[in-house]
Formats: C-alpha cells, structure tokens, sequence
C-alpha cells in the first residue's frame, strides 16, 4: 500500500500555541513523522534584552499560561547566578510552594486532556473541576490565579501570611483524597490498561539520545529531576521521591505524573508548615547585577526549563536565552510513534504533554466500496477506546 | 561535588580560557575540538545537552553549548568564536548530540551559521512558511550591538 501523509496543525481555535505535524502512514500505521515549529515566533529573547530585570520577570511570566512560575523562577534563578545571590529562608519555601502548586494544576490539566482524547469525558471534567481549587489557592496567595507576579532576583514579592495557611492545608486536604478517588478508579479500570499500556514507548536510550527531560525522560527510567540534581530553592529542606518507571509507554508516563501530584502535595504541607512558624525577610534587596554569565533552571511541570543571561555591568541582559522543555520532549514524538496504529497517535503525541494547539485535524478515509468520509484524529482515538470497552 | 578539575585535566590540549564558577564552567574550544569535546561530554561524562546559545558579538559570531551533567547538577559550557561573521562556519555535534539537531537548525536561520555534518540541516522555523523568508534574520534587523564587552 502507498504511504500516506496526514497533516496534523498548524493552528487550532480552543489551545494557545502552534505546532504541525506529518503523519507519514502505511495503511493504519504511522511510518514517521515531520515535526515543524516556528508557527508563532514572538521574540521573546530579543524583547528581553531592552527590559530590566525586573520587567523580564513578567515577560517570561508569559511565555505560557501553564508555566507561569517556572520560566520566572528559572530565569531568577540565572540572574542569582550571576553574582551567586542568596535570597532568604522564606523567599526559599514561598517559591518552593508557588513551583509545586503549579505543578499539580499542570498536571490534573494535562490528565483531563488525555481523559478527553481517548473518550474519557468523565476523567477530563474530574481533573478539570479539582484542578479549580488549586487555582483558588493561587488567588489566595497572590491575588491572581494565573501569572502570579510574585518571583524576584533575590527573593519573592508576596508573601504567605500564617492565617492563610490553614485554609490552603484544607484545600491540599480536599484534592488529595480526589487525586486518590481518581488514582484507584483509573488503577481498577482495565479498558484504559488495554488502551495505554503498550503504547508510544520511548525506550531510554532514546530519552537519553533525545535529550528528554521532565516525566517524558522519568517514565523511561531516565533519572532526571532538577529539583533533586541542582536542588535550590528549599527543594533541598523537604523530602520528596522522584518518580521514575522504566516502560516508557503512555500508561508510565500517566502514573508518573498522578504520583508527582501526591508528592507535590507533600511538598507543599511541608513548605505550609515552615511558613506557619517562621517568619522573617522575603527579599534581600539587590542593588546590581556585575558583568558575566548566568545559568538558572527550574523543573517545570513538563521537565527542565532553561534560561541564560549574560550581563554587562547595566540593569539588563546583553543576551537571554530560553529553552522550554517542549522543545526538547517533542522530537521524541519521532521515535515513540513509529510503528503505532493512527488512533494511537494522537494520545501519544499528548502524553508527551507539549504545549500544542494542534492535534485535532480532518482525515480522509475512503472504505473499500470508494466511499469517502472524513473523521477526525480525536475521533478515531475515542472511537477505539469504545471498541476496547465493548469487547471487554 | 562537580567534577571540573577531572574534566579540565583530560581535556586540557583541546580547551581554551576556563571561567569556572560554583557548578559552572564555561571554556573556550576550537572549532575543530568541539567533535571531540561533545563526544566526551556526552558519551564519556553521561552529560546531557540543555541547549546552546548563539550570538553575535564584537569578537565574532559566538555558539555556546550547555552540557548538563545532572548527577553533579553542574553545566559544562563549550564557547565557540567564528570570527567571519559574513560567513560563519564550524562542525555540528548533531552527529554525537541527537538532541541538538534543532537547536543547530535554528542557529543556522537566526544567525547563519553553517553547520558541516548536520544531518538535516533544512529550516526549522521557516521552512514552510507561506511567504519567502529571508535568512538568516540577523540581517533583517537595524538593532545594534549593546554592551562594552559582551564577547
């Protein structure tokens, strides 16, 4: 049979960023793929480079809606770099809070959206409603409940006052026991083993040629947690457990993620209960930064993020480097789709958990009488869900 | 603890001027070292490639690579001068690195660096645009050059 290309991208009207893929099938197997970026190229790196340091913070605060503390703190984390800047102990654990709470509404989204491409509706609207309070609790802390603008060189701008703490314990309390309902159905739910174990693996050597960071390179045994390699912040001052499996395969990348949000709830009361005792400075004031060269990173949600300035003397970058970790983790969509049927590629291409805007296109198939009709990747994909749970 | 002074020790013939910060270094290395220096950093080591920053400077067009050694949470920085800025050129570590092919594509629109030996060294971010864009696009901006010494 002729091989076949299906497009997938450039743009999608519900999800905030652009990229194009090119499906290359042999019948109901995809072959390869082409990856392309660069469909919104905003400049930020440039832009940068005429604000202060300050204003950078809240720039970067917007390279995207999900990361809005981890390319700040990355990004603060290079400047401290610079002149290696201590910040104090309660900057240390009201950054360490911000960093986790992110991370579990990162994830609980990224849960509903996997729930919502193979057919799991009642996943997406769960993951969906308990990833509100954690919102809440961003207004709570910072008045926002998305670009928190609380991170600074040399400490936070807001900070965490003792009669907030025991309404955020609540609601830590409140998500975990639905974090733990969700866990267990999904555990005892054999439709959704049949549907993602097994598929979209990416082997280790493939993460390590890669370069793959975050749950990507963790669900393939991959040992990877910058928090735990270059520990700054209080991330040396709480105990945690990097999670990592070693199948490579959509099933290990979700329980890497569901059991990251458990020790991200861990952190976070640990950080709560230090905050409700200590008290004490949130910023060490710095006057300037010298001439040289800064590396900072943070474990986002979807693994390392990486930022570098190099400074000259003035209260603003010479040069600003970004790197995102998407931009690492999506040509690995090259090695774990080879050899998948088309209704896996779509929840393959998702657990890499990139920022994309794009995987729902129309699909031309024509059936053996040279009928055509169009279905969608989305559709496919749940339409194979259902034939696994009627045959079970 | 970083392991720099091994690092430095075994590859001293091949590096240059050493800036060395807590869990930084940042080197100098020739173009024709930076084959050899990727393949020990990342094969030998177990380093991990973040990314790579290009820029133009007084001195020249610089590219400098970020190799993560994530067990010691240090960074091992190979900086790399090409002083043609009108036609910069130096060997790609895509042939070592996997992960650094579209960091490499990417260089090549932003500041038209050639890349010899890189496997696919087509536009990453214009390739399929529907208007002709003209690369690099270093030469599509009037911004000048800021800072006393940024090289």
């Amino acid at each position: 049979m002729d091989k076949n290309v299906i497009p997938v991208g450039p743009y999608h009207p519900l999800l905030e960023e652009a990229e194009y893929f090119t499906l290359k099938v042999d019948g109901e197997t995809v072959v390869d793929v082409d990856l392309e970026i660069g469909w919104m190229h905003r400049g930020h790196e440039f832009i940068s480079e005429g604000k202060t340091f300050t204003q950078s913070i809240f720039l970067v605060e917007r390279i995207c809606g999900i990361c809005s503390t981890s390319h700040p703190l990355a990004f603060v984390h290079a400047v401290e770099d610079v002149d290696n800047i201590e910040i104090p102990l309660r900057a240390r654990y009201v950054r360490t809070l911000i960093g986790e709470l992110e991370r579990i509404h990162s994830h609980l989204l990224w849960l509903g959206l996997a729930g919502h491409f193979i057919g799991y509706d009642t996943l997406w609207m769960w993951a969906w409603k308990y990833r509100e309070p954690v919102l809440q609790m961003f207004e709570i802390i910072s008045g926002n409940r998305n670009h928190y603008g609380i991170m600074r060189v040399g400490g936070v701008a807001k900070d965490v006052n003792p009669e907030k703490v025991k309404p955020l314990h609540d609601v830590l309390d409140d998500i975990e026991k639905k974090i733990n309902m969700i866990a267990k159905a999904a555990k005892d739910d054999p439709v959704l083993k049949s549907r993602l174990k097994g598929v979209g693996i990416l082997s280790k050597q493939e993460a390590v040629d890669y370069c793959a960071v975050g749950p990507t390179a963790r669900a393939s045994g991959v040992h990877i947690d910058v928090r735990k390699d270059e520990p700054k912040d209080a991330y040396d001052l709480v105990e945690f457990t990097e999670i990592v499996t070693e199948n490579g395969d959509v099933f290990d990348k979700t329980v890497v993620r569901l059991l990251e949000i458990f020790e991200s709830i861990k952190i976070c009361r640990q950080c709560l209960n230090k905050l409700s005792v200590s008290n004490g400075s949130i910023i060490n004031k710095v006057k300037e930064i010298s001439e040289g060269e800064g590396i900072g990173r943070y474990e986002a949600p979807r693994g390392e993020v990486f930022h570098y300035v190099r400074t000259d003397g003035t209260n603003r970058p010479v040069r600003h480097k970004v790197r995102a970790p998407s931009y690492v983790n999506i040509p690995t969509f090259k090695a774990s789709c080879k050899g998948i049927p088309i209704a896996d590629a779509l929840i393959t291409l998702a657990a890499v958990d990139p920022c994309y805007c794009c995987t729902e296109r129309s699909l031309k198939l024509v059936d053996k009488n040279d009928n055509s009709f169009t279905l969608d990747l989305l559709e496919l994909s749940r339409e194979k869900t259902e034939k696994i749970r009627r045959s079970i | 603890m970083d392991n720099f002074q091994e690092f430095i020790s075994e590859m001293d013939d091949k590096i240059g001027k050493i800036i060395e910060k807590p869990r930084r270094l940042f080197f100098d290395a020739e173009n024709e070292n930076i084959l050899e220096v990727a393949e020990h950093l990342f094969k030998k080591m177990g380093c991990r490639l973040s990314t790579a920053t290009a820029q133009e400077t007084y001195k020249g067009i610089e590219v400098l690579y970020h190799f993560s050694e994530d067990k010691t949470g240090s960074y091992y920085c190979p900086r790399i001068v090409m002083k043609d800025k009108s036609n910069p050129k130096m060997n790609s570590i895509s042939s070592v690195v996997k992960g650094a092919e579209w960091i490499e594509r990417e260089m090549m629109e932003m500041l038209g660096i050639t890349f010899d030996g890189h496997p696919h060294p087509e536009p990453l971010l214009t390739g399929n645009h529907p208007k002709e864009i003209k690369t690099p696009w270093r030469f599509n901006t009037n911004v000048q050059l800021r800072g006393s010494n940024n090289g």
